[in-house]
């Protein structure tokens, strides 16, 4: 066997030492997921460019030394923007904060706990033995704390309920938060998932979502993490019937960030909707990384990514549509568009079409470009300054994508960032 | 108002513009004729400072200034306006926006207020009005899935909001009607004041039977070969640009 990565080894050193302090400490069950998760996890190791899901993302920067604990980063300006739900609960590097929380006004019928408090209650924390992602079992072996979530049937929040993962400067680097987000027949609600932070981490969110029937849940996420920080975050939907799980990722922040999501559509009218841009300059890279398997007929998915490139930024998109023998009269959309400021920037795309029923209807594509010579050229000569008018044009690019946020709220939130992106507030400081 | 002095340009290192003198007073309308190649878009685009045209020797003096020192918008905010012979199609920007922002950019660069939403609609309603052109066009992206009629009408609009002092029409007529040329045609009269002049660039005579010109110069391989009144034009269009450019 060939010797693990740097921080790999750091993990396996440590873990022992760290399962005092994790929760679940001197649960027997508990202990042996874990170290489960942790034995799958030295077998893989973290993922490499030679695996096929992984050929545009090279973690080595993340992996190649042990965490850098006592390394201090100056603060990146981060974004400011105002967005008040009734609602929120707040994790600090990774671990729940009671003070900072507001979860009392919740309606009846809706639970929320901290995993760290709920770990006895069955199925949080498992351990899949066909699991093959490495982070997931990762995540298993050093899970601090996180989300569980679970709305009865028939209930209905209209006030957005948003989950903030703050990071602030700590001797500790992994962040390992697991969710576990269950909605009843019928119910509805919104999610904003916020990610913020200073200094140089690395966060491991992992993600398990099941919607029961005619269930509706808008999972809107923002990315706004430090530009030294990795960001790897692994999101697993299932959509029973008449359910519909509607996603929006707003990446902004992150040396290296990666959104890998599976939606898996169980019944008959399910819905699949995975959306999202990337706003990235510097060094930074984004992946978004998707899969959406339609196993039953007559259902439908779609997929709309846009990015924003600068300066030697990197964006990957690799989107799977796997259609099951049987599930006729399917429809399954995909979109990618990458716009290029620079030179230097650069995206790479991999659609993939997995198609095994014959009754079906989908369409994938994938540009990228510059910006429109002519149009810029056209604004320009109306009295609009350059910059401006680039500004117009990059807005307008994004502009249908954003749309597909049907919060006004969270649309109002994501629209302001943006903006904010492309005056520069985040200028680099590297 | 301009006054262009031996202009020579080139475009992908290819000289197009072979000295070019041409002096427009205020008040005055100009007629630029020429065949396909004679240079006429290129004149249009060097006065409006695209990239990629490159002026290697001569000068252009507006209201007394360098003109070819400016940037488009500078211009632009200085009273030029070309009308393009193919507006360029912005998806996901709305016409009122767009046209907003304009005059807002404009305003601002001469020390004016900005207008607000409400006095901007009304403003652009009024041009409408005048003009003929439903207020659906505002809410539409700018000249997506417009006719061609549409967006000649659409620039037309933003040289009534504009009020340029120097309109430069890169065959307006192209591709138009009767209707939508005197709908075009209207535009520019409209406008026209003893301080306000125009350049206008046009393949046929077609056209100066609705924009009468004061003065009509043949453009051929990137030289004016001959001027004269508005009888030129007529002239041209009975006997073609090879007779007049060979006299």
């Amino acid at each position: 066997m060939t010797s693990l990565t740097p921080l790999a080894q750091h993990y396996l050193d440590r873990f022992d030492e760290a399962l005092k302090s994790l929760p679940g400490a001197g649960d027997r069950h508990v202990e042996s997921l874990r170290r489960q998760g942790l034995d799958s996890f030295a077998a893989l190791d973290f993922p490499t460019k030679r695996i096929e899901e992984w050929r545009f993302t090279n973690l080595a920067a993340l992996t190649k030394a042990a965490a850098n604990e006592a390394e201090t980063i100056p603060a990146f300006p981060k974004i400011e923007a105002r967005f008040s739900s009734p609602h929120e609960m707040v994790f600090i590097n990774g671990r729940f904060s009671a003070e900072q929380s507001r979860l009392d006004d919740l309606p009846v019928g809706i639970t929320i706990l901290p995993v760290s408090q709920s770990l006895g209650q069955g199925s949080v924390l498992n351990f899949d033995e066909t699991e093959t992602r490495s982070l997931v079992s990762l995540n298993t072996a050093f899970m601090q704390d996180g989300v569980s979530l679970h709305v009865e049937d028939g209930i209905i929040l209209e006030e957005v309920l948003t989950l903030t993962f703050r990071n602030d400067p700590s001797t500790e680097h992994g962040r390992h938060v697991r969710n576990l987000i269950t909605l009843g027949e019928g119910a509805s609600i919104t999610l904003l998932e916020r990610h913020e932070g200073t200094g140089r981490y690395f966060t491991n969110p992992v993600t398990r979502i099941s919607l029961d029937r005619n269930a509706r849940l808008q999972h809107y996420k923002l990315q706004q993490d430090s530009k030294a920080a990795f960001h790897l975050a692994l999101v697993d939907c299932e959509i029973a019937s008449g359910a519909c799980y509607d996603n929006f990722c707003l990446s902004i922040g992150g040396q290296i960030s990666r959104n890998e999501m599976r939606t898996t559509i169980l019944g008959e009218e399910a819905e699949s909707h995975l959306n999202g841009a990337y706003l990235m300059r510097g060094h930074q890279h984004c992946d978004t990384t998707t899969l959406t398997e339609h196993t039953v007929p007559l259902n439908n998915s779609s997929q709309i990514y846009k990015g924003v490139l600068d300066d030697n930024a990197h964006g990957v998109f690799q989107g799977k549509i796997h259609i099951f023998p049987d599930a006729q009269q399917v429809a399954g959309d995909q979109l990618s568009k990458a716009l290029l400021l620079s030179d230097r920037a650069a995206v790479d795309c991999k659609p993939e079409l997995e198609i095994y029923a014959d009754d079906v209807k989908c369409s994938h594509g994938a540009t990228s470009g510059e910006l429109d010579e002519d149009a810029l050229f056209y604004l320009q000569s109306r009295g609009i300054p350059f910059e401006q008018a680039r500004k117009i044009l990059i807005e307008a690019f994004l502009a249908d994508v954003l749309d597909t946020v049907k919060h006004d709220d969270v649309r109002t939130l994501f629209e302001t960032l943006s903006t904010a992106w492309l005056s520069g507030t985040q200028a680099d400081e590297e | 108002m301009l006054e262009i002095k031996d202009l020579h340009a080139e475009v992908g290192g290819k000289e197009i513009l072979k000295g070019i003198n041409l002096t427009i007073n205020p008040g005055e309308i100009h007629a630029v004729m020429g065949p396909n190649g004679a240079g006429k878009s290129t004149l249009s685009y060097v006065l409006s400072g695209r990239d990629g045209y490159e002026v290697t020797s001569g000068s252009v003096l507006y209201k007394g200034e360098d003109l070819l020192d400016m940037d488009p918008d500078e211009r632009a905010c200085e009273g030029v306006f070309l009308a393009f012979q193919y507006p360029v199609e912005i998806p996901g920007v709305a016409t009122a926006t767009f046209l907003k922002t304009a005059l807002n950019a404009q305003k601002k660069a001469r020390g004016e207020e900005e207008l607000d939403a409400m006095q901007f609609l009304k403003l652009v309603r009024e041009k409408t009005a005048e003009l003929g052109i439903k207020d659906d066009m505002l809410k539409r992206a700018v000249n997506v899935g417009f006719s061609g009629g549409e967006k000649k009408r659409n620039e037309v609009l933003q040289m009534a909001l504009l009020q340029p002092d120097l309109m430069l029409l890169d065959e307006t007529d192209s591709g138009l009607d009767i209707d939508a040329l005197k709908i075009a045609a209207d535009g520019v009269n409209r406008l026209r004041s003893p301080e306000r002049s125009a350049l206008v660039i046009t393949h046929y005579q077609r056209l100066l039977e609705y924009i009468v010109p004061d003065f009509v110069h043949v453009l051929a391989d990137g030289q004016i070969v001959k001027s004269g009144d508005k009888s030129l034009a007529l002239e041209l269009e009975e006997k073609g640009y090879a007779e007049i450019s060979a006299a």
